[in-house]
């Protein structure tokens, strides 16, 4: 039996995003854990795994973020192809190879084609993790995304979320080294979702900051020249800030020209001279479909 | 007399951009050192100041950038006012303080009069907050500043003469802020005038990352302790080294923001631009606006 778990923070996320999805991929006997949202995600997440570990019949146990949609009608069908293999402790829509930090993108990443619905500027989806030009899956990797994490039995029953890590971010990273140390793998599967999250992709960077902090002292634990790596590091966070000022500018730029572009139209004479006849059209719109 | 001078590695740049400004700047008795460019801007920057200080009668030289056009005819009498202070020693339109490494704009930018020209997107201008005195926040003032931006130096004659741009440094990045750390570490003052200029520049400002990071642990290496601020964090090399790996990642992750955020503006401008085009409307227009253009 594959179970499914969603741990609600937002019961109106979980409505419009998380059970739609569960409902398209569950079959007739999978159990679906909703459990309202305890402290941390860590937490949260362990409360599921306790409950599906309790079933003997248990295949996978799906962990499905609140603001994950399932597009996959063959969803179950590909999480057990991808549990084939008795060591693949961890199977996830997008993830990454190489990874050192939090900031797992960072890696070679490989993932689904996963679509980002956000709710700016009239809504509209993008390619998620676009920027991070992934290589399609299958493929083993250091750590999946927390978008979506589908269990083995083992793992639901011998491996727990770190309560300690109380941020909310790195959480999956921190889950999938503890999978890969107990000799289990990460991979990524065709596992086709939406990502119902906005452009905004972290809202407290100072958080994340110290997520990122907290997780790099648990796990790295290689010997270092600290002097050399801070004076890198240094240059380098400069260095991406620099970078990060001339792509907002680019991208700027080229709005602006195409502000330019609609502006030319919009307030041309002609568009301007057909107004009363577009906003006939649409009163006859609104009154056919009323 | 105020000599000029410029590292010319790009002839048509120089001739579109440099060489109008430095016309437009130069007095009759001016000397213009259009000079080929050698393999690092330190070693042309030095080639230029050797040249300079043969002269006996030299009040200044000014170097600019080869993409940097100066818009001021009065430059020279702006240059003479802020060197009537014997302790300057150099002179930008570009500067900050509070500077602590080679980003310098990392630090409290004081003046910035120029207009950055780019010619991505069908070109534009992004003029610099002080460009426009009536448009400046109350924080732009000329000045003392730790640090000016080298696309535009004016040198006093004494700077001219004693110090060099450091060559162990790099080819490219950096070597503003380094000489504008020697002029300060040798007593003389480094100051904003209010010179106006265009940046001719793409819009891409780092090209070429790894010889900036380079650049950067330099300056670092060799200024930590010996200048307040510079090459220095609180923690030790450990903490220093995790805060850096994470807020470099945070950047990072903020960039990937920033683009989703712009991919998402354009798709919805897209939208409403098919939209129009593709309307019975604008479809029925047509022929006028053929006739209107065709007049």
């Amino acid at each position: 039996m594959i179970a499914f778990g969603t741990s609600i923070a937002e019961p109106e996320a979980y409505h419009r995003y998380s059970r739609p999805g569960i409902r398209l991929a569950a079959e007739a006997d999978s159990e679906v854990y909703a459990f309202a949202a305890v402290a941390s995600i860590c937490r949260s997440y362990n409360l599921l795994l306790d409950a599906a570990a309790k079933r003997d019949d248990l295949e996978a146990l799906a962990v499905v973020h609140p603001h994950t949609e399932i597009v996959d009608p063959q969803f179950c069908a590909k999480v057990r192809e991808a549990m084939r293999d008795p060591e693949v402790g961890v199977v996830g829509c997008a993830g990454a190879s190489g990874v050192h930090s939090i900031a797992w993108w960072e890696g070679a990443v490989t993932a689904a084609p996963i679509v980002q619905r956000y709710p700016e500027f009239g809504g509209g989806d993008l390619p998620a993790f676009d920027w991070a030009q992934p290589a399609a899956p299958p493929a083993e990797v250091d750590t999946v995304a927390g978008l979506l994490l589908v269990l083995s039995p083992w793992v639901v029953r011998n491996v727990r979320f770190d309560e300690a890590l109380r941020m909310n971010h790195g959480y999956d990273l921190d889950f999938c080294r503890q999978v890969r140390t107990g000799g289990r793998k990460a991979v990524v599967a065709d596992l086709r979702v939406v990502n119902h999250q906005s452009v905004e992709l972290v809202k407290d960077i100072n958080l994340w900051i110290e997520a990122h902090m907290q997780l790099a002292e648990k796990w790295d634990t290689r010997p270092a020249d600290w002097k050399q790596r801070a004076r890198r590091a240094e240059a380098e966070r400069e260095a991406a800030r620099a970078v990060t000022h001339a792509n907002s500018l680019a991208a700027g730029a080229r709005i602006a020209a195409l502000e330019r572009v609609v502006s030319e139209v919009t307030d041309s004479r002609s568009w301007r001279a057909t107004r009363p006849l577009r906003e006939l059209n649409r009163l006859r719109q609104r009154r056919r479909s009323a | 007399m105020i000599a000029f001078g410029a590292a010319i590695t790009k002839p048509d740049v120089y001739r579109r951009c440099a060489e109008p400004g430095l016309l437009r700047a130069a007095e009759p008795g001016s000397a213009i050192y259009a000079m080929e460019g050698l393999d690092s801007v330190f070693r042309s920057y030095n080639a230029l100041l050797d040249r300079a200080a043969e002269q006996a009668d030299l009040e200044a030289l000014v170097l600019v950038h080869q993409d940097a056009e100066i818009l001021d005819a009065d430059v020279c009498a702006k240059v003479r006012e802020a060197l009537r202070d014997p302790d300057v020693g150099v002179i930008g339109c570009v500067g900050a303080l509070d500077v602590r490494s080679i980003a310098w704009w990392e630090g409290s930018v004081a003046l910035a009069s120029f207009v950055h020209r780019y010619d991505e997107h069908g070109g534009g201008d992004l003029a610099a907050f002080s460009f426009t005195w009536a448009d400046a926040p109350p924080y732009a003032r000329t000045g003392e500043v730790d640090t000016v931006d080298g696309f535009l130096l004016a040198l006093s004659p004494w700077v001219v003469r004693n110090v060099r741009f450091d060559e162990s440094l790099g080819r490219l990045h950096g070597y503003d802020f380094d000489f504008c750390l020697q002029v300060r570490d040798a007593g003389r003052k480094v100051v904003t005038a209010d010179i106006r200029a265009i940046h001719h520049h793409s819009l891409e400002l780092v090209s070429e990352p790894e010889e900036w990071v380079e650049a950067h642990m330099r300056v670092a290496e060799k200024w930590d302790g010996r200048i307040a601020g510079v090459g220095t964090a609180p923690g030790d090399w450990k903490a220093r080294a995790r805060r850096a790996e994470a807020e470099r990642d945070a950047v990072r992750l903020r960039d990937h923001s920033n683009q989703l955020e712009a991919a998402a503006r354009i798709q919805e401008l897209e939208r409403i631009l098919d939209e129009a085009t593709h309307s019975i409307s604008w479809r029925m227009t047509a022929p006028f606006r053929r006739l209107a253009r065709a007049r």
